[in-house]
């Protein structure tokens, strides 16, 4: 920090550095396009008893970061951050490191390069530091406001991030010929999009796609119960089909216990291959992800790759 | 070098330390308690790459379960169901490892991070500092077994000096009855001993005490070994042989006619001398049979003044002694008691010499009882049978059969046998440089409570004292924790077979963690768990089957003699001598002559080993004219009746 003149060390808040914790979006309910029939409906595809399915998974795609504020500079935060991604494979029932692609793993200062003045040359031109002073598509500088710098730095390692997470994917879909499990969206890459190898599985419902008579349908779905297919098409992303499943049953829990989405490429035998991956959804319910806090909809196979980020990053 | 098998870890709550390191390994790894491995340091240390060898003595497997409860859960409470699951959970093989020996040996620090290998055999040698005495020009390594992990199978050697003395010696084992396979363990170190023993220690041999069954009655037989007994005999250098030189020894019946021993097979008593003391013999260790009660210092000085002023000499007559006696026997003993108690009756006298007439007359129920207690044992004649004190041989086993004997005799025979071994190998006149005395039920010769016994002072004297004259004490017993600290303490290796889950319970045991426990309460056959003073932690082997005849196939393939009548017991003693004996011709004698007149001539015949047995057996008798009808009239009626000894033709009070 000696390339920093006026730098001061700080300390971390609590959840600083937790994106979960840092969503400022309100949730919202979106109208669902449907394409597998007329209207969205709940569709039985596994037993609810405890014969759980078998799973043609073999790979589970993950990713992590870490975000810590180690010092202010005139007011300007300065943010460590590591991102990694790795992809875990099973094999005789146990989980290992994916050969093919060494997971990866970056860590980066996230500096608004035109808000401090002093920084030295070294520090400025090191490739580990990322300027997040630039301007956006729309061509606007961020603000000066601390809390403006610092969520735009978030949204930077965050697609740091789903960048090394893609790299693995797109990897993933040229070499093997297995599913991958994606913890979260594949819309960010047309390769990983449209590929049959590429299944995305989504736990938070900010934008939940029940509006209308949907909304009845899609929390009324019961275990081993999937809601019809809808197109998902975010701006400036790829469109996929995507249904919700009902991992877990969620009598007297709240409503979206138990409840993912998945999104997979368009296909032409879409029915089929939504009561398939469906099944496989529900069968990585086990074993039970505990003690994450999110284990109602989290695959172990998640969150296995979850812990070997978190031992190697 | 070999791939490791696992990583070092240490973590703030279970940090490494100078004498313990963790490890994890894979799932598959063929490490277990008791498997030595080698930790390969990083980081140099003074210029030299730590190297740490360590023994598991704890393992520990878990998975990422944080409760029991998530498991339950997860399978909607069916264990059946848990097969299904997709995938197995995340699960450590985590093992706690004793240092061995750590080089460089200074500065001594807790153990680094690094590779953790399988030891070979190379390993093995330098973990259990076996390099300081297997080298080339001073090989003092006795092998007691072989340490198997993974692909190594290492031989593990004893350090002589430290076996046998002087620097430490004995030998304890201990382990559950039946499956300890603690007389075996025995036989096969004995074997071993004798093969490896180096020449320029000297000469060794050893005296065995059955105490129990049939255990040791076999030594020169060929028992069964399969292939895999073999291996282990061939990788010890070992030949997988029966003993070359066995002696046994075993009183008679208390009838006297035959040897009490489960060795009596006609086929097998070739070797098999009887055991038999007199009065001279005995007296000196009249403490082991007369409990407190019986010598009071009143006794005692009585005792000691027949043993000193009475027998073995000319006792003249006096004041009440009617004639002069010569006391060579316990006869001879209880005739000058007799004649003495007879005299001071008659003189109306209270006491002899000092010696009050009721301590006289203890003495001498006391005393006389003694040939009755011990009968078989113990001759009222005098006659003498002896182990060869003076001249035992190199690599022999002299085999002492007490199994069954009424306790006093065993400890009888015991305390004077174990005294004359010592009092010669103080005078360097034994015959061997160093003896193995090996006895078996030390719980009860050497018990951790109850009174003080002769014997147990005996074995607390070996114990403490014996590795300065060459008595080395192999000892054995069921529960280590029942005897004797000072015998067990002073043994410099212990040997333990399977234990029984209570006696681990004991305190004696709590050096040893809990894995190590369950290991010791499970061990097969042949394994056994050892500690000697070269090895900072206790190691497990295996050894092979003792290539003797176990006990319980001897008794069936050569079974015990039944106890005859005099002239078959004659007949059978003196063929081990001449085998062109018969029975007739024994007849003829036996016909002739009193039950112990035989007896002292078929004694004095075996003692003698003449080269003329039917000359030598004859010439022990007075002679007689035997009256032929009555030689007929005995022969015919021997099956059924007691022989009638005729009388001479001019016998004038004869019918």
């Amino acid at each position: 920090m000696a390339e920093l003149p006026g730098a001061s060390a700080v300390e971390l808040g609590q959840n600083e550095g937790d994106p979960r914790s840092r969503n400022d979006q309100p949730p919202v309910l979106a109208a669902p396009s449907v394409i597998e029939g007329e209207t969205l409906r709940a569709i039985r595809v596994a037993p609810d008893a405890a014969a759980r399915p078998t799973s043609g998974f073999y790979g589970f795609l993950d990713g992590a970061q870490s975000v810590h504020v180690v010092n202010h500079c005139g007011g300007v935060p300065i943010v460590w951050a590591t991102v990694s991604a790795a992809v875990r494979v099973r094999e005789n029932r146990r989980l290992i490191a994916w050969r093919n692609r060494a997971p990866a793993v970056e860590r980066r200062f996230y500096v608004p390069l035109r808000y401090v003045e002093d920084m030295g040359p070294t520090l400025r031109d090191d490739p580990r530091v990322v300027d997040t002073g630039r301007p956006d598509s729309s061509g606007a500088f961020p603000s000066r406001h601390p809390a403006a710098l610092l969520e735009r730095a978030m949204q930077k390692v965050q697609q740091d991030r789903e960048t090394l997470e893609q790299r693995l994917a797109e990897a993933w879909i040229e070499t093997e010929k297995s599913p991958l499990y994606v913890d979260g969206s594949i819309t960010g890459s047309d390769a990983v999009a449209s590929s049959r190898l590429a299944v995305g599985v989504i736990k938070s419902h900010n934008t939940l796609y029940a509006e209308g008579d949907a909304f009845r349908v899609v929390v009324g779905l019961e275990a081993g119960e999937r809601s019809s297919a809808f197109r998902v098409a975010p701006r400036s992303r790829c469109p996929v089909a995507s249904w919700y499943v009902r991992v877990r049953g969620a009598a007297g829990r709240d409503a979206l216990f138990g409840l993912v989405r998945v999104e997979a490429a368009f296909t032409d035998d879409l029915a089929v291959r939504a009561d398939e991956i469906s099944r496989w959804v529900i069968a990585e319910g086990s074993p039970l992800a505990l003690p994450d806090g999110r284990w109602d909809k989290m695959s172990y196979g998640i969150r296995d790759t979850e812990e070997f980020l978190r031992a190697i990053s | 070098m070999s791939e490791p098998l696992g990583r070092v870890v240490a973590t703030e709550r279970r940090p490494n330390t100078p004498h313990e390191f963790h490890f994890w390994t894979a799932l598959d790894s063929p490490v277990g308690i008791g498997t030595i491995v080698r930790v390969e340091g990083a980081n140099p240390v003074n210029g030299q790459i730590p190297r740490v060898y360590g023994i598991v003595v704890e393992g520990f497997s878990y998975t990422d379960l944080q409760s029991p409860m998530h498991d339950v859960l997860g399978h909607d409470g069916s264990p059946a169901s848990a097969g299904y699951s997709v995938t197995e959970r995340a699960e450590i093989r985590l093992y706690s490892a004793a240092v061995l020996r750590q080089i460089p040996d200074e500065p001594l620090q807790p153990v680094p991070m690094g590779e953790v290998h399988l030891a070979d055999e190379n390993d093995v040698a330098v973990a259990l500092r076996m390099d300081g005495y297997l080298r080339e020009e001073a090989n003092t390594g006795i092998p007691i077994g072989v340490y198997r992990a993974g692909a190594t199978d290492s031989v593990i050697y004893l350090d002589a000096d430290f076996l046998l003395g002087p620097e430490a010696a004995h030998l304890n084992i201990s382990g559950m009855s039946g499956l300890a396979t603690k007389t075996s363990a025995v036989e096969w170190l004995l074997a071993s001993i004798f093969a490896h023993f180096p020449e320029s220690k000297g000469s060794v041999a050893a005296v065995c005490f059955n105490v129990k069954g049939p255990d040791l009655c076999f030594l020169d037989q060929p028992g069964h070994l399969d292939d895999r007994d073999r291996e282990l005999y061939d990788k010890m250098r070992v030949s997988g042989t029966p003993f070359e030189k066995v002696q046994y020894f075993a009183p008679y019946t208390a009838k006297g006619f035959s040897l009490n021993t489960l060795r009596s097979n006609e086929a097998l008593l070739h070797n098999v001398t009887p055991l038999t003391w007199g009065l001279r013999e005995v007296l000196k260790y009249a403490e082991v049979l007369l409990n407190r009660d019986d010598i009071d210092a009143k006794a005692d000085a009585l005792i000691d003044f027949i043993s000193e002023r009475v027998v073995g000499r000319v006792f003249e007559k006096d004041n009440y002694l009617s004639r002069d006696h010569t006391v060579e026997s316990f006869g001879d003993l209880e005739d000058w008691f007799r004649d003495l108690l007879r005299g001071l009756e008659k003189g109306n006298a209270e006491s002899w010499r000092t010696h009050h007439i009721a301590t006289i007359r203890k003495v001498r129920n006391r005393l006389t009882n003694i040939s009755t207690r011990c009968a078989g044992l113990v001759t009222d004649t005098g006659t003498v049978s002896d182990l060869p004190f003076g001249s035992f041989e190199d690599r022999m086993v002299y085999v002492v059969d007490v199994a069954t004997l009424e306790e006093d005799a065993q400890d009888l025979i015991f305390a004077r046998v174990v005294s004359k071994l010592r009092e010669h190998l103080e005078r360097r006149d034994l015959g061997v440089k160093h003896l193995i005395v090996f006895v078996d039920e030390l719980n009860k010769y050497a018990p951790s409570d109850g009174q003080d016994t002769y014997v147990r002072k005996m074995l607390l004297d070996i114990a403490e004292r014996g590795r300065y004259l060459g008595l080395v004490l192999f000892s054995a017993q069921q529960f280590r924790s029942q005897v004797h600290r000072r015998v067990v303490g002073n043994s410099g290796t212990s040997l333990f077979g399977r234990m029984d889950a209570d006696e681990l319970a004991t305190p004696g045991y709590s050096v040893l963690t809990p894995a190590t426990r369950t290991k010791l309460a499970t061990l097969e056959k042949g394994q056994l768990m050892v500690r000697h003073p070269h090895f900072t932690q206790p190691i497990f082997v295996r050894f092979p089957r003792p290539a003797v005849m176990l006990g319980r196939d001897g008794v069936e393939r050569y079974p015990q003699a039944t106890e005859s009548e005099l002239d078959v017991a004659i007949y059978r003693s003196l063929r081990q001598l001449d085998s062109s004996i018969t029975l007739p011709w024994v007849q003829k004698i036996v016909a002739l002559y009193d039950e112990p007149e035989i007896l002292r001539a078929r004694d004095a015949t075996r003692r003698a080993k003449p080269a003329n047995v039917m000359a030598y057996f004859e010439s022990q008798f007075r002679k007689i004219i035997p009256s032929e009808p009555a030689i007929a009239a005995a022969a015919a009626t021997r099956e059924v009746t007691r022989a009638v000894r005729s009388l001479p033709m001019d016998d004038p009070y004869g019918f």
